[in-house]
């Protein structure tokens, strides 16, 4: 055999080291296309890794069920202020100011989330941290239009973000339009100049707050709008979803309360998940609450709410669709978290129950200030 | 230049195929351990030693590259100074040397990915250590396979013995 494979060798008119070589070349070639197919995953996962190893890290240090119950056991306000010290992340708590260091906390968690995130889903994060900003010009102008003093206006602003010194220099304003005039040099100006009139005419502060918040989902939107692989896509459909939400129960409570089709257009943001423009306007034109409910017959919200009419109509409560919504996008997030477990999904459902843990440790704070409710209300408030 | 009998150069490409592409495996593997395990000990100093272990997981398909080219290397007459391979033998040496090359390519990332999954679900509860081991342990075997394969064809090859 070998002289035979000799005799093929120089049959092709090549010496034993150029058959040599060509082997080599052969072997370079295969293993350079095996390399570059195998290394492509590979490629897509490695950014997330550390990122996802620290957000787990921190998932495992939320709060359980049985935590939870140990904080409702709690005598007072003091003996929960005492119980979070006893963890890292709770650790510098002030107990003047339980909720606003709650929201320091959620907003740090936020700012960490953001910095650590791979660098080509890192512009979504950091428009997921300007919620904080957004609530931070919320509560500014509420404070003014409720003429709080300076000091109590500070009391209540979460100090995160990168225009927090311009939001809290603007505590002294004289009035709402000074407060906006104040915030030229931010990106929110704009938006607020163009809700100013509608400001006027009603009167209410509402018109600015929906102006916010339609910037802040349609700001997320556009972060995530390029779906150009799996994590971008499911960031896209978890802020979709968010805005699907927040369409529904904005249109809910405007049916409850008789309000016009102008009258919520005017607040409806467009492009979300599963609810797009020409369906919204089908919603606005139901005559009422459970039309809304029949129009999103093929969507995923649908048997949810359906469940829940019965709820409705016992006790002719928005808030239990809106409970439910709500449960319904903690639940998105989760499935997400596990739908992509080596991408962006571990930090999405970490986000979504860090902020589930706030919203509960809120609940159990205010809960415990007032005298004598029960344990088991809260635990029935609890989300 | 060193005479080199043709059985005997193919033999060298063979070793070199075994040890490039397994620890091309066995590094990218525990790159991505590592990746993980770093991001477990940043939040959890107590992680590390459990990190290590993940991100050593990888190392064998590496080692087992590694023997299979140091077998490749002597029994070829490279090192030791034996009598060179035939033509057939060294084309068997490329097979060897694919063999364990490859499977160790696929075992390692397999493993570093489940090493970094498993370190991710360890920092979250410490309780699934075990089944983080077990589950990164799984993708061990392909390369076990190409490493017996690897043996057999140099046993029945006329490369060893």
């Amino acid at each position: 055999m070998a002289d035979g494979l000799t005799a093929l060798i120089s049959s092709l008119g090549i010496s034993n080291e150029a058959f040599i070589a060509l082997a080599v070349m052969v072997l370079l070639i295969i293993g350079a296309v095996i390399v570059v197919i195998v290394s492509r995953p590979i490629l897509d996962i490695y950014p997330y890794l550390l990122p996802n190893a620290r957000v787990r890290a921190r998932k495992g240090r939320l709060f359980n069920e049985k935590h939870f119950s140990e904080i409702i056991e709690a005598d007072d306000i003091n003996e929960i202020v005492n119980y979070l010290r006893g963890f890292p992340d709770y650790a510098d708590i002030d107990d003047k100011a339980i909720e606003k260091s709650l929201d320091l906390q959620l907003a740090s968690t936020y700012n960490l989330v953001s910095k650590i995130a791979p660098e080509n889903i890192r512009k979504a994060f950091i428009a997921l941290a300007k919620k904080f900003d957004i609530a931070n010009i919320k509560t500014l102008i509420t404070a003014k239009d409720a003429n709080l003093s300076r000091e109590s206006t500070i009391e209540l602003l979460i100090h995160s973000g990168k225009n927090y010194e311009t939001i809290e220099s603007l505590a002294d304003s004289l009035n709402v339009e000074d407060i906006i005039s104040g915030l030229d040099s931010t990106e929110y100006y704009s938006v607020l100049e163009d809700a100013l009139n509608r400001y006027k005419e009603t009167k209410t502060v509402l018109p600015l707050e929906s102006a916010l918040d339609n910037y802040y989902l349609e700001n997320l939107l556009s972060a995530t709008s390029v779906p150009a692989n799996d994590n971008t896509a499911i960031l896209y459909s978890f802020i979709g979803t968010q805005v699907d939400i927040a369409n529904i129960k904005l249109i809910l409570r405007a049916k409850a309360d008789g309000l016009s089709f102008e009258d919520m257009d005017y607040y409806m943001i467009k492009n979300g998940h599963d609810v797009k423009e020409w369906k919204l306007k089908d919603l606005m034109e139901s005559e009422d609450v459970s039309g809304v409910i029949s129009g999103l017959d093929g969507t995923d919200y649908a048997p949810i709410l359906n469940e829940t009419l019965n709820d409705y109509n016992e006790t002719g409560s928005i808030g239990v669709f809106e409970k439910v919504l709500d449960e319904y996008l903690s639940k998105y997030a989760n499935s997400l978290s596990l739908k992509n477990p080596l991408g962006i999904g571990p930090m999405v459902g970490f986000l979504n129950q860090k902020e589930k843990e706030i919203k509960n440790l809120k609940i159990v704070a205010r809960a415990k200030r007032e005298a004598n409710f029960p344990n088991s209300k809260i635990q029935e408030l609890l989300v | 230049m060193v005479d080199i009998a043709l059985g005997t150069a193919l033999a060298a490409i063979g070793a070199g195929v075994a040890i490039g592409f397994a620890g091309l495996g066995s590094g990218l593997g525990q790159g991505i351990a590592a990746a993980g395990s770093v991001g477990a000990v940043a939040e959890d100093n107590s992680m590390f030693a459990q990190g290590i272990i993940f991100t050593a997981l990888p190392e064998t398909q590496a080692i087992y590259g590694f023997l299979i080219a140091i077998l490749l290397l002597v029994f070829s007459g490279l090192l030791g100074g034996g009598n060179g391979l035939s033509l057939e033998a060294g084309l068997v040496a490329i097979g060897v040397g694919a063999s364990i090359g490859f499977a160790g390519l696929g075992s390692g990332m397999g493993q570093g990915i489940a090493a970094a999954s498993s370190v991710g679900a360890v920092v979250e509860d410490n309780s699934m250590f075990a089944q983080g081991i077990i589950f990164t342990a799984l993708p061990e075997t392909q390369a076990i396979y190409g490493f017996l394969i690897a043996i057999l064809l140099m046993v029945f090859g006329g490369i060893l013995g």
